[in-house]
């Protein structure tokens, strides 16, 4: 059991995906597969050996280049994805919500989602019902609520993810590039919502690429950088480090490819 | 002689995991209960949406099926059976059931690989809510099957309250298959087609259309090879004969029944988490 004040601990997490050249997608695949050559594949290590401890009521922003492994960081705290190694302790209940929309469904109307998602995120049917007023209130999307999702507007479908994705009352909170939502008003009602997870101690973890929400929200930065955490403490130095880099053209973008077995 | 005496090493323990397994299947399943129920109610009103007769498709299907086959089978190819409609429904409404349950949950995990990627969840309420929305469909069509029997003026058998147990033997058995090809089309998206040519086959080695009668005895052992005649024999039985299966048949149903949903749920149970890789 991990110590009470403890929201998060990470242990050498790593992730290895099989990123294989000629995966057998089909069953003519799989035959031919065994005439010829033997599948080749390379591991690729998307998260490696990444240590942390995230304590309760802190805000911490995870911040790097593309494919430097945040996502796949998020996802593993989430429970998406299951850790080739490591070990990772949660203390309390954790918002599995990744992306802004992922349980919603356009033929349903945006009620029948608000249900559809709160039981996705582990919510049960009287929980939602409780629940459902305050979704569409924040979402303010009027009369739309009854209408088929598909219908609305790509903005209108933001508001209604963003406040079923965060009318919730988890201990943490994962959110992946969510902030960046809607018209100026509900943004500041988004930044609103944030510091009042704040206020009520919430731990959250969250990815984005916008360093002023990092410097703006979060209590502690992570840089990751090619798998690794490449820094792990104030957001201002996290901030500065991941702007030199981005600006300095020294650095290879992407990682370098792995040897390849067979 | 004790169990220990005669199994190998480590198996006793292996039975026991094994029965845990299947009741950790049945406690998800309870705990998920809402969620399932919810995933299979948004399958139908998909299939049905934009239909003006919405949900009324469901009924209307088989008797307008039945209707077809009523003029083929009266007017270009004569079959001397009284009441083809009511004989030909009780097999073919259970085994409408089995395959677009097949087809659909073959689809579920694939189908759902956005979410599966996107959030956590039990990648079991899949299939399952898959197999609950065509047995919504199937206890649906059970209303025109009532009223052709009462319109041919066919006899109400008693037996008709036999049916919940070849219903609860074929939904155990269509679970399992579900499970497995829900699993398997995640690595191999041929499945998905295959299943539909096997689904093609099946349909005509299975005693649906015709009767079993109709063969010679000696080529009879053959069709008792086939699990799912004993499902669609119970309701045929129950509702068109007025007769109840022998026991030995009950007891062979509900054995492949068991048999195909350990198997189907230990293959797609192993490989579940790593579904979010392939999807």
């Amino acid at each position: 059991m991990i110590q009470s004040h403890i929201s998060i601990r990470a242990e050498h997490l790593t992730q290895r995906f099989r990123v294989i050249h000629e995966r057998p997608d089909t069953v003519r695949e799989l035959f031919a597969k065994f005439l010829r050559k033997p599948v080749k594949y390379r591991d690729f290590e998307a998260v490696s050996d990444a240590s942390f401890t995230i304590y309760k009521g802190e805000m911490v922003g995870v911040i790097g280049r593309n494919g430097s492994g945040k996502s796949t960081l998020l996802k593993i705290v989430a429970g998406v994805y299951r850790p080739t190694s490591g070990s990772l302790h949660v203390n309390g209940a954790i918002a599995p919500l990744i992306e802004l929309g992922a349980g919603m469904h356009p033929e349903l109307t945006g009620r029948e989602n608000i249900l559809l998602n709160g039981l996705l995120m582990g919510y049960s049917k009287n929980e939602m019902a409780e629940r459902e007023q305050r979704v569409i209130d924040f979402a303010d999307i009027g009369d739309f609520i009854n209408a088929p999702v598909k219908q609305y507007s790509s903005g209108m479908y933001l508001r209604l993810a963003f406040s079923v994705a965060t009318e919730v009352d988890p201990d943490v909170l994962i959110l992946d590039e969510i902030m960046a939502v809607g018209d100026f008003a509900f943004q500041e009602k988004c930044y609103e919502r944030m510091q009042g997870f704040r206020a009520a101690g919430k731990t959250i973890l969250m990815v984005t690429h916008s360093t002023e929400q990092i410097l703006k929200l979060c209590d502690r930065g992570i840089l990751m950088d090619r798998g690794t955490i490449a820094y792990n403490g104030d957001p201002q130095q996290a901030v500065d480090i991941y702007m030199r880099e981005a600006n300095g053209k020294d650095e290879p973008l992407l990682v370098e490819a792995p040897s390849v077995h067979t | 002689m004790s169990a220990k005496d005669s199994a190998p090493d480590g198996l006793e323990c292996c039975y026991e995991t094994r029965l845990r397994q299947m009741i950790e299947l049945v406690k998800d399943t309870y705990r998920y209960r809402e969620l399932i129920w919810a995933l299979a109610m948004k399958e139908l009103k998909i299939r049905y949406k934009r239909s003006i007769l919405g949900f009324l498709w469901a009924l209307l299907n088989p008797i307008l099926f039945m209707v077809v086959l009523t003029v083929v089978f009266s007017t270009v190819m004569p079959i001397q059976m009284p009441h083809y409609a009511v004989f030909l429904l009780t097999a073919l409404l259970p085994w409408t059931f089995f395959a677009q349950s097949l087809s659909y949950a073959a689809e579920s995990i694939v189908g759902n690989g956005d979410l599966i990627k996107k959030v956590k969840v039990a990648k079991l309420v899949f299939p399952v809510a898959a197999v609950v929305s065509n047995m919504i469909n199937l206890l649906l069509s059970l209303i025109p099957l009532v009223l052709i029997v009462f319109a041919m003026r066919h006899p109400f058998h008693l037996t008709w309250i036999y049916l919940p147990v070849p219903l609860l033997a074929l939904t155990i058995f269509t679970m399992g298959a579900s499970f497995f090809f829900a699993a398997v089309n995640v690595y191999y998206r041929d499945v998905s087609h295959i299943l539909q040519i096997v689904l093609q086959v099946w349909f005509y080695v299975t005693p649906v259309i015709y009767s079993l009668d109709t063969f010679p005895s000696r080529y009879r052992f053959y069709f008792k090879l086939n699990p799912l005649q004993y499902f669609l024999n119970g309701f045929r039985l129950s509702v068109y004969y007025g007769m109840l299966p022998t026991w030995q048949s009950i007891g062979a149903s509900f054995a492949i029944a068991l048999a195909s949903l350990y198997l189907g749920f230990m293959i797609f149970r192993r490989k579940q988490d790593d579904f979010v890789f392939y999807v």
